[in-house]
Order: C-alpha cells, then sequence, then structure tokens
C-alpha cells in the first residue's frame, strides 16, 4: 500500500508537469484550433533563457526574463509565420508548426551544445515527508502553480474581455471578427500566453528531479501531447486532468513493471497513449472538451 | 522491367483510361473547387507553330528521358548515390501514401513510421518465419499493413482532426513498444535481417555475382530497378484515384465533409478506405527500405520518421502524386547531399569545430523549406514546377504566335 | 500517358536505355573497371598491395560518429582525439609511406543516415576508426563483415562480437556489470539473499548490461530488481519508488548521464542511501556542476574498461597536454583516450599490414587480428587474436571527483572478477 501512495504522489506530481505543457496547447487549440507542435521548442527557449541568465540577474529576474522571451517568440511565430500561410486546413497549419519547431530545437540545441544546464530554482532537491511517502518540493510548487494557473484561466475566459474574445472566436471565428474581435491580436496573444507557459513548464521540467536542461529536454514535451487530448483539447480543466492521468499512469505501470512484465517492460511509456485511445474511443473529444458542432 | 510485384489493389479505378491532360496536379485546396477536375486546355492542340509537334509528343519525349536516365542510373554511379536515390524512392511511396490521406483527404497522420515498420517487419516475418516465397511474402506485407490500417480504422473513422492526428501517434509509441518487446517475432532491439527478395530466379543481394554490361550488379544495383518499378507502378495507380471519382470525393471530404455527405459521398467508408490504402502504401515503403538496410531496427520506425513524411508532402505539394515524389526527395536526399559534401560548402563547418553542422544545416533548411512553402509558394515544388511550365509555354506561345494568348483563366 | 503511347513510349525506351548502358560500357564508366571490394587489389611503386582506400600517398580512414545527436559530447571529444592523432602521425612521416586522411561523417545517432553514410565512405576507407551507436552498427554487421572492412565499433554490446572485421574495444557492457557487482559483494558487504536494483535502457546496451548483472547474481545467490526505461525519460521517481519499495541494498545503473544524475539524487533526496555502480555510458563530467553532482559524488562508481584521464601515467599525460593545446577549453571526458586508442588500434594494424607489405583490406585485417597484447596506457591489455569474446575481461572501478582531470578518478585498479574469468559471452 505504501508503495502505491508513493507512486500515486509520484504520479500526481510528474502530472502536475505535463499539466502545464498540455495547458500551453490548450490555449492555442482554443485560440486557433491549431495543435502547436513548435510548443517543444517554446520550452527549450524560455529554459534556456533561464539557464542562461540566472547566475548574471538572480532566479526570478531570469525566470521573469525566459517568460518574457518564450512570449516574445511565441508571438514572433504566430505573427511572421502561421499568420501569413496561405494554407487550407488547420492540419497543415500543424504540419507548419512541426517545421517551425525542427527550425527553433535545433538552433536552440546547437546553441545548450553538449552541455547540461542548471536553472538555479531555490527549491534544490529538498523532498517533503509525508507519512511514509515523500514528494520533492519542487513538485508541489509545480502543481500548485499549475492548479492556480487553471483556475486563473478559467476565471479570465469568463470574466475578462480579452477571455470573452478568445471564447468567441472558438466558437465561430467569423462571426466573432463581424463583432468586432480583432481575431489576429486574439491569435497573436494566446501564441504569446503559450509561450510563457511553456516557460514556467519548462522550469519544473528541468529542475530536481531532472538534472537540468540539455538537448533532450524537447523530447519530454510529447507526453504532454496525449495528456492534451485526453483531456480535451479545448479545455483547460482538461488539462489538468489529462496530465495527471498520464502521469499517474506512466509512474503506476513503470513502478509495477515487475509485476506487468507480460506486457513487456518499459510499458510506462507507451501506456499513456493506450489510455489516451480508450478514453477517445468513448469520448472522440476528450473528457472536457467540446464536441464540435456540425457547421453547414 | 519487372512488373511491380505488390502494387496495392483495392479498389477499381479508371486510371489507365484517363487520356493525357495537361491538368496541373497540385491541389492546393484554398479553394473548394477540386483542381482535379478542372477542364484540360491546350490538351493536344499544336504546341509551337511547327505542326505535328504536341504537347503530347513533348511529353512522350519527356518522360522517355526521365526513363532513359533512370535506367542509366545504376551504370554509372556508385553505390552512395544509388543508396540515397532508393531511400528516396521508398520515401516516395510512403509519401505519396501519406498524401492520400493527408493531402488528399485532409486526415493528418503522424502514425506513417507505424505502417512502414508493419510491412518491413511483415516482410522479415513471412519469408523467413513462415517460409513464404520473397515476392509472396512482400505482397502479404502490404496486405498486413492494410489490415492494420483497418484495425485502426475504425478508431480513425470516429475521432477528427487535431484529435486524430494525435491519435495516431499512439500508433508510434505503442508500435516501438511492440517491436522492442515481441522477440520472437521482431528480434527485439536487434532487429532482423532482411532475406533478399527473389524473383524470377533473380536474387536482389550481392551474391551470386551479376555483371551487366561490365558493370558489376551488386544489391544496390538491381535493387535500384526493382525500386523503379515499384514507384512507377505505385505512382500511376495514385493518380488514377485521385484523378477520378474516388479522388474528387476525397477531395470533398477534405474540403467540407458535411457538404460530402450531403453530395452523397459514403464518407465514413471513404475515409476509412482511404486510411487503409494509405497505410499500404506505407507498408510497402516499408518492405523497400527494409531491403535496402538488410536488416530491420526498431530504432528506425520512430516519431521523426513520421515527422519527416508530413514535412515532404508539404513541401513537395499537398494533394498530388509529383509533389510527394519531389518532397520526398528533397527531404531524403538533402541530409545526405550536405554530409557527403560538407567540405566543400562554406557555410558549413567540420564536424565539432562549433559551427553549423551538415546535420543541423540539413536540419534548419528542412525547416526553412516547410515554412518558406507555406509563405511562398502554395502548392509546394509541384506548384512551382507547374507554375513554371507554364510560364514557359505562355512565352513560347507568346513567341511564336504575334498575337497575345488568351489567358487560362 | 495514354495507352498506345505508352506501349510505344516503352518500345522506344527499351531500345534507348539499352543504348544508353551500352555506351555506358563502352566509353568506360567509372564503374565498369570494377570497382567493387579487395577484388581490385593492385601492387603499387613501393611493393606494397594496396586495396580501397589506400593511394600511393593517402591512406583514407573514416569516422562515423555522432555530433548532433545523444551522443554528440562523445562523439565529439572521440573525433578530435582521433584528429589529434592523426595529425601527429603525419607530422612524423605518416606510415608506409602515406599519410593519413580522416573523414567525419555525422549520422547524428539515426540509422538511415548511419548507413548511408557507410555506404558513401565504406567503398573509399581502408578502415573505420569509429563508429558511433549500437543500432547503427548492428544494423551494418552482415555488410561490415562482407567488406572486411576494419571497423571500430563505440559500442560495447555482445551482439557486436562475432564478427573478423569488428573490434570491440576492452569490455563488453555484460563484463563490466559482473565485475561491478563482484565489486558490490566484496567491497559494499552485499551478500547472497540480499536485492540489487538494475536500472537499464531499452536496447542493446542496457539488455547486454542486464545479461551481465543476472548472471553474476544467480551466481552470487542475489536476486536482480528490473526497470527498464527509455532515452527520453528524464525522472526516476517512480523507478526509485519501486526499488525502494523492494528494499534493494545497491542499484546497477547502465543508462545515459542525465538518467544516472536523476536517479541518485532522488535516491539520496528519498532517503534510499545505497551504492550505486553504473555502466560506463552512464557517467559524464558535465554533470557535475548541476545540482545532482553532490549525490553522485558521494556513493556512485562506474566500471569501465578505459582509463580516465587523470591517471599519472606519462602517454595519458602527454595526450592531455596535447588535446588541450590543440582544443583549449574542451571537455576532456572519457572520449579522448577512447578514441585516441581506437586510432592507435588501426594505426597499428596499419603498421603491421605495411610490413607484410600488404595494406588490402584483407592484409590489415591478418595484421589487426595478429595482436595478443595491445595497449596499456588507455585501457586495460586487449586481445584481438579472437572475436568471439571480448578483448578484454578487466576493468576499473572509477569514481566521479570534482578536482579531477576529467571528472573522475580510479578508485580500484583493473582486475578481472573471479566470475568474469569464467563467464561465457554470449555472442551476436
Amino acid at each position: 500500500m505504501a508503495v502505491f501512495l508513493e507512486l500515486l504522489v509520484n504520479g500526481i506530481s510528474v502530472g502536475a508537469v505535463y499539466a502545464l505543457i498540455a495547458l500551453g496547447f490548450v490555449v492555442i487549440f482554443k485560440a486557433t484550433e491549431v495543435v502547436n507542435f513548435t510548443h517543444a521548442s517554446l520550452l527549450l527557449a524560455g529554459g534556456y533563457v533561464i539557464a542562461r541568465l540566472h547566475p548574471l540577474i538572480g532566479f526570478w529576474a531570469a525566470l521573469a526574463a525566459g517568460i518574457a522571451a518564450a512570449a516574445l517568440v511565441g508571438a514572433l511565430v504566430e505573427f511572421l509565420i502561421l499568420r501569413r500561410a496561405h494554407v487550407g486546413s488547420r492540419g497543415v497549419l500543424a504540419i507548419v508548426t512541426i517545421g517551425v519547431d525542427i527550425l527553433l530545437t535545433t538552433e536552440l540545441t546547437r546553441q545548450i551544445g553538449t552541455e547540461v544546464l542548471a536553472l538555479g530554482d531555490p527549491w534544490g532537491d529538498r523532498v517533503l515527508h509525508l507519512g511514509p511517502v515523500t514528494i520533492a518540493e519542487t513538485r508541489v510548487v509545480a502543481l500548485a502553480v499549475a492548479a492556480a494557473l487553471i483556475v486563473a484561466f478559467l476565471l479570465a475566459f469568463k470574466f475578462t474581455g480579452w477571455g470573452v474574445a478568445m471564447r468567441a472566436t472558438a466558437e465561430d471565428a467569423e462571426t466573432a471578427a463581424l463583432m468586432g474581435v480583432r481575431l489576429g491580436r486574439v491569435s497573436l496573444s494566446a501564441w504569446a500566453v503559450a509561450g510563457a507557459l511553456a516557460a514556467v513548464a519548462a522550469l519544473f521540467l528541468c529542475v530536481f528531479p531532472t538534472p537540468g536542461l540539455d538537448r533532450g529536454t524537447a523530447a519530454a514535451a510529447m507526453k504532454a501531447f496525449p495528456a492534451a487530448i485526453l483531456g480535451g483539447l479545448d479545455s483547460t480543466t482538461g488539462a489538468l486532468a489529462g496530465g495527471l492521468i498520464v502521469g499517474v499512469t506512466e509512474t503506476l505501470m513503470s513502478g509495477y513493471q515487475s509485476e506487468l512484465a507480460f506486457l513487456g517492460r518499459g510499458i510506462g511509456d507507451a501506456a499513456p497513449f493506450l489510455v489516451m485511445i480508450v478514453i477517445l474511443l468513448l469520448r472522440p473529444s476528450g473528457l472536457f472538451g467540446t464536441k464540435e458542432p456540425a457547421r453547414v | 522491367m519487372s512488373e511491380p510485384v505488390s502494387e496495392p489493389v483495392s479498389e477499381p479505378t479508371s486510371e489507365a483510361a484517363t487520356p493525357v491532360r495537361d491538368t496541373p496536379t497540385t491541389a492546393t485546396s484554398t479553394t473548394a473547387t477540386p483542381t482535379a477536375g478542372t477542364p484540360a486546355p491546350g490538351a493536344s492542340r499544336p504546341l509551337l507553330a511547327v505542326p505535328g509537334i504536341t504537347a503530347r509528343t513533348l511529353r512522350l519525349v519527356l518522360w522517355l528521358a526521365v526513363v532513359a536516365v533512370a535506367v542509366a542510373v545504376p551504370f554509372y554511379l556508385e553505390g552512395f548515390w544509388l543508396q540515397a536515390g532508393l531511400f528516396a524512392m521508398s520515401a516516395a511511396i510512403g509519401a505519396i501514401g501519406i498524401n492520400l490521406l493527408t493531402g488528399a483527404t485532409g486526415q493528418l497522420s503522424l502514425g506513417h513510421a507505424f505502417f512502414l515498420a508493419v510491412g518491413a517487419y511483415s516482410y522479415v516475418y513471412l519469408s523467413t518465419d513462415l517460409g513464404l516465397p520473397t515476392p509472396l511474402a512482400a505482397v502479404a506485407a502490404v496486405i498486413v499493413a492494410g489490415l492494420c490500417g483497418g484495425v485502426f480504422s475504425p478508431i480513425a473513422g470516429r475521432l477528427k482532426g487535431a484529435y486524430l492526428g494525435i491519435a495516431t501517434l499512439a500508433l508510434i509509441f505503442v508500435g516501438q513498444h511492440i517491436l522492442f518487446n515481441a522477440e520472437p517475432v521482431t528480434g527485439g532491439f536487434n532487429g532482423r535481417p532482411v532475406p533478399p527478395m527473389e524473383l524470377f530466379g533473380l536474387v536482389f543481394a550481392d551474391t551470386p555475382e551479376l555483371v551487366v554490361l561490365n558493370v558489376p550488379f551488386g544489391s544496390l544495383e538491381r535493387l535500384w530497378f526493382l525500386g523503379i518499378a515499384l514507384l512507377a507502378g505505385v505512382a500511376v495507380f495514385a493518380r488514377g484515384v485521385l484523378r477520378g471519382r474516388p479522388g474528387l470525393a476525397m477531395n470533398t471530404i477534405r474540403d467540407h465533409e458535411i457538404a460530402a455527405g450531403v453530395m452523397g459521398v459514403p464518407v465514413a467508408r471513404y475515409r476509412a478506405g482511404v486510411f487503409v490504402l494509405s497505410s499500404m502504401y506505407g507498408g510497402l515503403a516499408g518492405v523497400l527500405v527494409a531491403l535496402v538496410f538488410q536488416q530491420v531496427v526498431p530504432d528506425y520506425f520512430g516519431m521523426l520518421l513520421s515527422l519527416d513524411y508530413l514535412a515532404m508532402i508539404v513541401i513537395g505539394g499537398l494533394g498530388s502524386v509529383a509533389g510527394a515524389v519531389a518532397g520526398a526527395a528533397f527531404v531524403s536526399l538533402l541530409p545526405q547531399l550536405l554530409t557527403r559534401y560538407s567540405d566543400a560548402l562554406p557555410l558549413v563547418a567540420e564536424p565539432g569545430s562549433g559551427g553549423v553542422s551538415p546535420a543541423e544545416a540539413a536540419r534548419i533548411l528542412y525547416g526553412a523549406a516547410v515554412v518558406a512553402v507555406v509563405l511562398f509558394l502554395p502548392g509546394g515544388l509541384a506548384g512551382l514546377a507547374t507554375r513554371l511550365g507554364r510560364v514557359r509555354l505562355k512565352e513560347l506561345r507568346w513567341a511564336k504566335s504575334a498575337p497575345a494568348p488568351a489567358s487560362r483563366r | 500517358m495514354g495507352k498506345i503511347g505508352t506501349r510505344a513510349g516503352v518500345a522506344a525506351l527499351a531500345l534507348l536505355s539499352l543504348a544508353v548502358a551500352a555506351s555506358a560500357a563502352g566509353c568506360a564508366s567509372g564503374k565498369a573497371t570494377g570497382g567493387g571490394d579487395g577484388a581490385g587489389a593492385t601492387a603499387g611503386g613501393d611493393g606494397v598491395k594496396t586495396g580501397p582506400g589506400v593511394s600511393a600517398t593517402t591512406i583514407t580512414v573514416s569516422a562515423l560518429t555522432d555530433l548532433t545527436g545523444p551522443y554528440a559530447s562523445f562523439g565529439k571529444s572521440l573525433t578530435q582525439a582521433q584528429q589529434l592523432y592523426f595529425d601527429q602521425v603525419n607530422a612524423a612521416g605518416g606510415v608506409c609511406g602515406r599519410k593519413y586522411e580522416l573523414v567525419v561523417r555525422d549520422h547524428g545517432y539515426d540509422t538511415q543516415k548511419a548507413v548511408a553514410a557507410y555506404t558513401e565512405v565504406a567503398p573509399k576507407s581502408a578502415a573505420i576508426a569509429q563508429f558511433i551507436g549500437s543500432p547503427m552498427i548492428t544494423a551494418l554487421k552482415q555488410r561490415v563483415d562482407g567488406d572486411k572492412l576494419l571497423t571500430i565499433p563505440m559500442a560495447w554490446a555482445t551482439t557486436l562480437l562475432g564478427s573478423r572485421a569488428i573490434q570491440v574495444t576492452g569490455t563488453t557492457y555484460d563484463v563490466d556489470m559482473i565485475n561491478a557487482v563482484e565489486f558490490l559483494v566484496k567491497e559494499k558487504g552485499i551478500t547472497s539473499g540480499d536485492k540489487i536494483g538494475h536500472l537499464y535502457f531499452e536496447g542493446d546496451y542496457g539488455e547486454s548490461s542486464l545479461n551481465g548483472s543476472k548472471y553474476a547474481a544467480d551466481k552470487l545467490g542475489l536476486q536482480i530488481v528490473e526497470q527498464k526505461i527509455k532515452a527520453t525519460d528524464q525522472d526516476m521517481s517512480a523507478q526509485v519508488a519501486a526499488f525502494k519499495a523492494a528494499g534493494v541494498k545497491a542499484v546497477l545503473v547502465s543508462v545515459g548521464p542525465r538518467q544516472t544524475a536523476s536517479l541518485v539524487g532522488v535516491s539520496l533526496a528519498k532517503g534510499m542511501d545505497v551504492p550505486f555502480v553504473g555502466s560506463n555510458s552512464a557517467y559524464s563530467p558535465q554533470l557535475l556542476p548541476t545540482p545532482a553532482g553532490p549525490a553522485l559524488l558521494k556513493d556512485f562508481y562506474y566500471v569501465s574498461a578505459g582509463t580516465p584521464v587523470s591517471v599519472q601515467n606519462a602517454a595519458m599525460q602527454r595526450l592531455v597536454a596535447d588535446y588541450q593545446a590543440k582544443y583549449p577549453g574542451e571537455t576532456l571526458d572519457s572520449g579522448v583516450p577512447t578514441g585516441w586508442s581506437a586510432a592507435m588500434i588501426v594505426d597499428e594494424a596499419m603498421k603491421k599490414a605495411c610490413e607484410a607489405k600488404d595494406l588490402t583490406r584483407e592484409g590489415v585485417l591478418t595484421a589487426h587480428r595478429s595482436q595478443s597484447g595491445f595497449g596499456g596506457d588507455f585501457g586495460t591489455p586487449m586481445d584481438f587474436t579472437f572475436f568471439d569474446k571480448p578483448a578484454s575481461r578487466s576493468s576499473y572501478l572509477l569514481k566521479p571527483d570534482k578536482a579531477a582531470l576529467g571528472g573522475a578518478v580510479v578508485f580500484r585498479e583493473a582486475e578481472v572478477s573471479e566470475l568474469a574469468k569464467d563467464y561465457p559471452v554470449p555472442v551476436g
């Protein structure tokens, strides 16, 4: 039982990080209906700026700079490329974001080189003891930040002009435009916000229990895809739920791999995708996603 | 050369009967009009003032030249080029398949590498363990890939757009998990050796030795012809599909699914059918790439391969066969060329010196190509070729016949 | 194309292509002369028989490496060390009256690129001084063997044994792990009945290592608790929880440096204070400045047949000085001596082959396989006369050290454990 609890708590703590990454996918999808593969390189960009600046200006200033930088990169990608892309379908725009991601990731990994960069966070490798279970402090913070951000987004979508504009765009872009919503601005701000979220996610992805930022970091962003999808691509609550489901599934399957050896060892990495398929079969738009209405 | 061994045949089409037409093959989806259906102006009309030379003859000469070059290549070029060409051919076959699905029908798929893996491993398993004759094993492998597509297609049919795209990611991750763990069938991390194809007594391997016109014909030289034949076969088939009724239906589904349904297109059946067909193309590409590799290893069939395929069809041109082939050639040849000629290229640094290495330059160029195509080149490389061709034709006509030609639209 | 057009075309094309092909053969394209492998061995003016990759003035040696993928830092050290080696030999007059030329191809740990690069360089190379990546070499093993091209893989899985042309240097991963288990039993108080964790990568590196630890555990009455992960996994919390729950007394580590750092850090933070012993690819000095540094310095060791750069012998010190002079500020990791000694193996084979006046591939292989006591300065002594067993069975036990050059010092001198001596190595 203690093992189960330990794994469960670990899973939730990993899930918090996935939720933060997934939230970035959700914000962009909500505003523009594009699946954003560039998110991985936004993560790298944010993390890289934090890692390079923290010895010079201290951690919190570096974090702010990283968030600003990633937001800027996100906004630039939208403004310079996606806005001007001549394509018909959202699917093709998704492929365009793959191209952008390759460009950015290649350059950033070249800059990172062969180093493993520490992010200089104040939590270090401290852990909290909850009875028999231990959890890294960084992960407690991550969970709190993810929850706070998700509440903030829920409120913002409901009560701010920006949120209403975004919801209106998601509902029906043409009508929203006719009503005076500036689509360009909505999409630009969504990308900037997603960039900022990516920097926050990068922070928690690269601190203890992982050793730091390096060229492999971007690969971890892939695991947030099933999280975003199974929660529902346009739901912030879904991002949190999806992140936690993926984190817990992965951790339990890895932790119990000796008992599950008949499934093949290393099932932990494939399991989230299996869960995703099952959930999508039951609910094709994810747990909390809105079903796309048929527009004729 | 020989007939294509394993051309997927699933739907009757009218491809062979399609007459020569001057139709642009690109379908850039900016309009809802299916471009494949536009009338073909200028077909067989005298092109130059010279009597007797028609667009048709010109085209024939052009194709003959292409074929002659393709046949001559193994007699001149060394193994590196042949292998690069074979990788490009395999990529082209796979890219045609995913272009049917993503380009023509509008279904995003990130799982194409999985179907390549199914094709490659099925070929090995069927020929080695079940002892099927190799050509039969290749055909069966393509069918198995199609079956796998068929098994997944209920899921594909239920999901739409982005959800489908990411659901197909599961194929990659689950697929690689199986490749690594189902050791009796897949050989685990080591993979398995690929038995050479044997067709009408000709073995596609280095032994027994074969010398044609004084040129030693090793496995790559022999496979070259097999690759050309397969590619030509599947390209013609896909062109038929795209230009015929199925193509129209697919484009309509892409442009407006509900409208397609209202117009009487059996949407669900088409979507499933295209998924299966595209999987079979993937399977065939897998068989060919396995024959070139001589050993299948699970690492190859990862996510990057799937992403490469998507990049190929965007760079080449969505929804067209020529585009898929051009994109495949671009994406698979670029890194190899840059690596090979890294010494001679000014911008590319010596490995390890801290500058942009050839591999990085290739990645950057390839990412930039995707971006550049959507920004400046709607229709991709194929669209560019069509437009260039059109401009040239216009110039020719203008030069020969004094009055300004009627504009095309 | 119309049907009729196609038929006519096919006929015309057949004729045309035949004509082209015939002219190809007629006017002697490069290929028609038969540039295939070893067959075209010719004797040069100096009476030395030469094969592919050897001309009257140069010997071409290739490096198929990873400079942009997951093993970029290792690949860079290897490549620079080899460049240094061949430059020095050339400056001293070369070998057999010829100068070395090192052709470097970066495959970024991508199988297709590696296969392509091999196809390109193999016909013009006399040897391959480094080839990174087990999956890539496995994919090419048959061809390397057929081409009789002396190849030094930078991977130590047992699957690479059994080929005359492929020379795995030093110990294989499984032998290292056997030595590691024996170290734990001898010096860390592990006794029969105890459980030992083994964290390993999917793939031949991890699974070769697991073979070794299982063998040793079986002989010593220990129990292995397995945890398999992928190279993309970064956070080892779940694995640590599982090890902790199983009550392991020590952990073997056959993963990448990042995962090692996470594993060791999390274990200590969670109060699992046990010794860790890693394979030689599990550690990298780049980890020491990261927050995981202190945990690694505490009770982590790693096993390697290669001598660390911090060791005090004349040859190593000269290499370090020369390397730092040529590449100032570059990390001095295990790749430097490893690359250097691989280059040396190739060079020795060439020298021997030159003495026998036979620089064909067969000649080089024969010369190489005649050596039974190679090296010592940069790693444990190797025997090249067989290829179905590892060239060496003795490994150093190294410990991370912040002050030391290369971030590691010898903790226990190289020795062959009793178990490793009799271990039947699985081949192929």
